[in-house]
């Protein structure tokens, strides 16, 4: 009987209990549609000049990446310390941000980064480019021609560069007061030049003669020698007149002592007109407040007309500067006790052609201004003609910033720089000294037929500003062109926050000395306001795709075993083909719009 | 030991001695004193067992499935409307091959409401995967108990066992309650083939498309196939532990019987008497009682049957439209074999008493007939209401 | 805000069949990375059912037991009982139903489920009507929705029954909203209703649903969340039955949601503004409940905001 009980009878068990994975199911083909990563190009980049890599410097800053973030800027701009205080940023104007609260402050981000490469000895990066043996005289010294002197030797060609005046910098050195940059920050930015083997020769004049025999040294020449000779009034008793840009460069060598310098008829003036609407006027107005001097800026056209940055005009009126608008000047004459400033009253008159207000002169309306001293600051011009491309050359070829003289009888020969120029600023200059760079390579590289191309290849998005990392084929070259808009953001994704800047000391303060007046921000601030940042059409890693996924389809490098690459600015991730059933989800919910959903032609 | 027990005690004694780990219950007259005396062992801990008071028959059968699919021994009871509520969970309970074991105590369904002795309720759940079993006294309600557990965990099917509302559930009669030990010994812990498993995981019980439904069916009926030879060999072993066993039918003087009354539960008792006085009066009248009737032991009636001419069945149930099952479950088994007659006769629904004389009646009846009616005959109705 | 990478294992298989761009199974997906590999789920009759197992296959990488339609928190107490029985306490038990399966038919089962204290998580993923059936109105249906059973003029005109509010009623430890769209939510909820195990947690997990609702796939977080922002659905928890908190709401016109989804196209402005009438209203009266501890707790704008 118990033999009997173990006798064995099979009971089937076939059963609904599931065990395979459903990972033998390739539901991607159940749609043609499919999500694809695709980096694009963030508008701040696209108004930046230089063609800044915004988007990423932010993520970096944000990430603590404080060297990357630095040497990320440096690979496209060799001032940042120098741009971070005087750039007028129009990246900002273009960042996505100021359509949700205020714009991210690249700004001031940029100036923190390379006040913390200073403070932390950080090293630049030079790119690994074996010499060309090519020779490239730079003239002049300003940011164009540095920047272009710093392309040049990042790209293999050996530089020297040639300054008429006792220091290198242009501009930068003797046109900006020391409020707005510190001599240190434009100093250490020129040392970094110098140490990628660049040679900068001051007091040098470079005249007619030395083009000529420059073929005997050099392979080709770039002359960005900027506006030197200031534009005259052209009205009697101009002589009158201080030179604006003289008066700038002596304040900046000697302080307060300038003034006498500077010569007017008193020793001792304490009311001063200056006339002019540029940038210029308003540093020689406010350098004036700080010589304990009343300026009253007289400009023809309206305040709003100014083609000062607002920045600037705002501060210069916060700091006590007064305005005298649609007052043309008539005449200067010298009297017992000052000048005599006779101004011809002007009312709008329409909009001209350009889109700007035009003005008329008010029939008989006439008024005299008795003042101290007068600068005139309306602008400069080339101080001599070389200085210029031929006007008539033929084999002239015309870049945006650049234009590059391909001649049988000079040298290759690219002027660039506020000369050539139709944007004027310190970022443009810088931006111009880029593209020479490129123009040049291209040049040497492939002749005159290769430079087109090349500079449309390192075009950032639908903007002018040029990309050094595009020319030397980096990843930012797979990015797509399209530029994000803010409709194309999740906005979802991102909370209000405030805009913050570096501490600005108050006019009543600011007016005593020439200290800079804006202060960097601190680490904390600047990694708050870098996360800030959209980082429009980058991915930053929020992995919202892979969050919601329906499908398990987004792989990041741990799925497949790899380790991630932290240098990287994003885990790759790659949508799994196999799975993807092509909802969508993914790319909606990208904040930033570095996803695309590829669609099938029909 | 031998204790004196009502049927309902001797379940619940059985299921402690099964060592039962969730019992899950809805209370419903006349089950209740089987889940109160399991709610009072768990409550004193002398079943190391988790009582779950749900609040519904379905939910009672849900969740003996869960923990019956969580990999360890689960029991509930219930009777009449509370079986009909659980009815859909029987399906998934069987469909998902898990060895629940149930006592349901056969009770008439309303309206009106009927309190009272029927087997309806059982019968109307005949195809849904369960094994049925149904006792002819408490000593009997207990066995059948723990052998259910253990033919039901071998063949994976679940199991129930039906007692006789109050004639059986609510009577006390001497039961031998065997030792922890030895039925230990006769049930070992269960060891489920599949369960909730964090270690496997499994989807249980998900979809089963026409491509393997049919399939899975078939091994449904192969399990139920291989019951009654499963259950002979569990009975052998329940003998030589306990010296008793059943079978999944018993017969009673039919060796030479011309009419064998078939009957199952408590009337058996009542048709023994009758059988008893009906040889003493020198009729040779045989008694058949149906043990299990989930899987039907076709077999075993055949053979029992084999010689005899006229069996009449005893159904305290009707299938409306048809007549009485298990008269209708003799006749399809006996199908081809052309020997037996099949009388079939429908009495005691509701709680109405089945008679000695009433058997005797039925015997009668057979014996002078030529030849079955083609429908039931309904046995001890009052004329009287009829009329109305 | 720094966003951590999730780098734990997925517990749900890619190949599943749920539609495209399914709310319910960014659902799951979350709810398991949230309770981890030790979990075990039980589902009904449902779209779960068919996306979690066709035989021989099953989409997720933890045990599922399904079970019938009604029967989701009954199953799940036998189950939690049976593990405690193996000793295995450590393992979550997670019921896991749609709307139809929560508010209609498995609500006698959940409600007993609550009253008895179970210890175990049961989240109704609602998808806010009969979808694997081909969309049939349910008690969770909104005001205003068109089904396949409350067509054209005959829009649904009663409300969504308030399904936390009853949970709540049953003062069980925990009863929460949560949203797909807002996934870090969504976690900490989980994450807390696992360390509970002194009675039934209950988390309504708004999926919204492409397929039943009439939107693009692409819009499926994007709908859940203008849920939240406009009102519709605001996430709040409530612990004991009694301490209120809310998590997030928002103040985008209900019409912004409506307007998305093709099952309330038919809306006319008047009945729009009904709708915004009673979201203002519920809303109050969320807050008045919130009071005093009602401050709201501080949730990132939708999921993570990057970095």
């Amino acid at each position: 009987m118990r033999e009997a009980a173990k006798r064995i009878i099979p009971v089937p068990l076939l059963m609904s209990n599931a065990f395979a994975p459903t990972t033998s199911n390739k539901t991607g083909h159940w749609s043609p549609s499919q999500p694809r990563y695709q980096n694009k190009t963030a508008p701040c980049s696209v108004h930046c000049p230089c063609g800044q890599d915004i988007p990423r410097v932010e993520l970096l800053a944000a990430r603590r990446r404080f060297r990357d973030a630095w040497r990320l800027l440096l690979s496209e701009n060799p001032f940042p310390g120098v741009c971070g205080r005087v750039c007028f940023h129009p990246c900002e104007r273009g960042c996505n941000r100021g359509l949700f609260d205020a714009p991210v402050s690249i700004h001031a981000l940029e100036r923190f980064l390379d006040d913390e490469a200073w403070n932390n000895g950080y090293e630049m990066e030079t790119p690994a480019v074996s010499s060309s043996g090519k020779r490239i005289a730079v003239i002049g010294s300003g940011p164009a021609g540095l920047a272009a002197a710093y392309f040049f030797s990042r790209l293999g060609h050996a530089c020297d560069v040639f300054e008429v005046e006792s220091h290198a910098g242009g501009l930068l050195r003797y046109g900006i007061p020391s409020y707005r940059l510190p001599l240190l920050a434009l100093e250490r930015e020129i040392k970094r030049i110098e140490s990628l083997g660049v040679r900068i020769f001051c007091s040098y004049r470079v005249d007619a003669d030395f083009l000529s025999q420059a073929r005997q040294s050099y392979d080709a020449l770039f002359i960005g020698c900027g506006n030197g000779r200031s534009k005259r009034l052209g009205i009697p008793g101009e002589e009158l007149a201080v030179d604006g840009l003289c008066f700038l460069k002596q304040s900046m060598q000697n302080g307060s002592k300038s003034l006498e310098k500077a010569a007017g008829p008193l020793a001792s003036p304490s009311t001063a007109a200056v006339i002019g609407g540029g940038n210029s006027a308003m540093d020689v107005a406010r350098s004036l407040l700080r010589l304990g001097i009343s300026p009253l800026i007289v400009y023809r056209r309206r305040a709003e007309d100014m083609p000062a940055f607002s920045d600037e005009i705002r501060r210069a009126s916060a700091e006590g500067v007064q305005f005298i608008e649609l007052s043309a000047p008539l005449s200067i004459t010298a009297g017992q006790s000052g000048l005599t400033l006779r101004i011809q009253r002007m009312r709008t008159d329409g909009l001209g052609p350009d889109g700007r207000m035009r003005v008329a002169p008010i029939p008989g309306d006439t008024d005299l201004l008795q003042i101290d001293q007068i600068y005139a600051a309306i602008g400069a011009d080339a101080a001599e003609p070389w200085m210029m491309p031929p006007p008539t050359a033929d084999r002239l070829l015309l870049y945006h910033s650049v234009s590059l003289l391909n001649s049988e009888k000079t040298l290759p020969t690219v002027y660039g720089g506020d000369l050539v120029n139709a944007e004027e600023s310190v970022a443009d200059a810088i931006a111009s000294g880029k593209e020479a760079a490129i123009v040049l390579d291209a040049y040497f590289k492939g002749g005159s037929a290769c430079v087109a191309p090349a500079v449309e290849r390192c075009r950032i998005g639908s903007g002018q500003g040029l990309s050094m990392e595009l020319y030397m084929h980096g990843p930012r070259g797979q990015r797509s062109g399209r530029v994000v808009e803010f409709a194309d953001l999740n906005a979802a994704y991102f909370d209000h926050s405030q805009a913050g800047r570096g501490e600005v000391i108050p006019p009543a303060l600011s007016i005593g000395s020439f200290a800079e007046i804006e202060k960097t921000l601190d680490r904390e601030e600047a990694v708050r306001q870098a996360e800030r940042c959209f980082q429009c059409g980058l991915c930053n890693d929020c992995d919202n795709c892979r969050t919601f996924c329906p499908e398990v389809a987004v792989l990041i490098k741990a799925d497949k075993g790899l380790q991630p690459d932290s240098a990287a600015a994003g885990w790759q991730r790659w949508i799994d083909a196999d799975f993807c059933k092509g909802c969508g989800i993914c790319v909606t919910e990208c904040p930033r719009c570095a996803m695309v959903l590829e669609e099938p032609p029909i | 030991m031998m204790k004196v027990l009502e049927g309902s005690q001797a379940v619940a004694e059985a299921v402690r001695l099964a060592r039962v780990k969730v019992v899950s219950a809805y209370p419903i007259t006349p089950q209740t004193h089987i889940v109160e005396e399991l709610a009072r062992y768990c409550a004193e801990g002398s079943l190391d067992g988790r009582f779950i008071c749900v609040e519904s028959e379905h939910s009672a059968m849900a969740s003996v499935i869960g923990s019956a699919a969580g990999g360890v021994r689960s029991f509930t009871a219930s009777s009449s409307h509370g079986l009909a509520y659980m009815h859909e969970m029987l399906h998934w309970a069987a469909g998902a091959r898990l060895p629940i074991v149930m006592v349901d105590v056969n009770r008439a369904l309303g309206p009106g409401w009927n309190l009272w002795m029927d087997q309806s309720d059982s019968l109307s759940q005949r195809d849904t995967g369960w094994m049925q079993f149904y006792c002819a006294d408490g000593q009997e309600a207990l066995d059948t108990t723990l052998q259910a557990f253990r033919l039901a965990e071998m063949v994976h099917l679940p199991a129930m066992v039906n007692l006789d509302a109050f004639f059986l559930s609510h009577t006390y009669e001497p039961v031998e309650v065997p030792d922890a030990q030895t039925v230990d010994a006769f049930l070992p812990p269960y060891e489920p083939p599949f369960k909730m498993d964090q270690g496997h995981p499994l989807g249980l019980c998900g979809v089963a498309p026409p491509g393997v439904y049919m399939e899975m069916r078939r091994n449904m009926q192969m399990a139920m196939d291989s019951v009654p030879d499963l259950l002979d060999q569990i009975e052998d072993d329940f003998f030589i532990r306990f010296g008793r066993r059943y079978g999944s039918l018993e017969t009673y003087r039919c060796a030479d019987a011309d009419v064998v009354v078939v009957t199952t539960g408590t009337a058996s008792g009542t048709a023994r008497v009758a059988v008893d006085q009906l040889r003493e009066q020198g009729e040779k009248a045989g008694l058949l009682r149906l043990r299990l009737f989930r899987p039907f032991p076709s077999r075993a009636v055949r053979q029992a049957l084999e010689k005899i001419e006229k069996a009449a069945v005893l159904d305290r149930n009707c299938s409306f439209g048809s007549g009485g099952i298990f008269a209708n479950e003799l006749k399809a088994a006996l199908h081809g074999k052309g020997g037996t007659a099949v009388y079939s006769y429908i009495s005691g629904l509701g709680g109405r008493d089945i008679t000695v004389d009433l058997i005797k009646e039925l015997y009668t009846k057979t014996r002078d007939a030529d030849r079955p009616d083609s429908e039931s005959v309904w046995l001890g109705l009052k004329e009287e209401l009829m009329l109305r | 805000m720094t966003h951590e990478l999730y780098n734990g294992p997925e517990l749900m298989y890619s190949g599943h069949v749920g539609c495209p761009g399914c709310g319910a199974t960014i659902a799951m997906k979350l709810a398991l990375r949230a309770l981890g590999q030790a979990t075990m789920v039980v589902i009904p009759a449902s779209c779960w059912a068919i996306i979690a197992s066709s035989y021989p296959q099953t989409s997720l990488k933890v045990p599922v037991l399904n079970t019938a339609f009604a029967s989701t928190a009954a199953a799940c107490t036998g189950l939690r009982a049976a593990l405690d029985m193996r000793g295995a306490t450590f393992t979550t038990v997670l019921g896991w139903a749609g709307d139809g399966g929560t508010f209609d038919i498995g609500f006698q089962a959940l409600s007993a489920a609550a009253e008895r204290g179970e210890d175990f998580i049961y989240i109704c993923y609602d998808n806010e009507a009969y979808m694997n059936t081909g969309v049939q109105r349910s008690s969770s249906t909104p005001f205003g929705a068109r089904t396949m059973t409350t067509p054209d003029s005959s829009w649904k005109r009663t409300e969504k029954k308030n399904m936390v509010e009853i949970l709540a009623a049953h003062r069980i430890p925990y009863a929460a909203t949560a949203s797909i769209a807002f996934p870090e939510d969504l976690e900490r909820k989980l994450r807390k209703a696992k360390a509970i195990r002194t009675g039934l947690r209950f988390i309504h997990l708004y999926a919204s649903c492409p397929t039943g609702w009439g939107y693009a796939p692409a819009q499926t977080v994007q709908v859940a969340r203008t849920a939240v922002l406009c009102n519709a659905f605001p996430l709040y928890e409530v612990e004991d039955g009694l301490t209120y908190t809310l998590n997030r709401t928002g103040s985008l016109p209900v019409a912004d949601y409506l307007k998305m989804q093709s099952r309330f196209r038919h809306l006319d402005a008047q009945t729009i503004q009904d709708i915004q009438d009673r979201v203002d209203l519920e809303l109050q009266r969320l807050r008045q409940k919130a009071q005093p501890a009602g401050l709201e707790s501080a949730v990132p704008a939708a999921a993570s905001p990057g970095l």
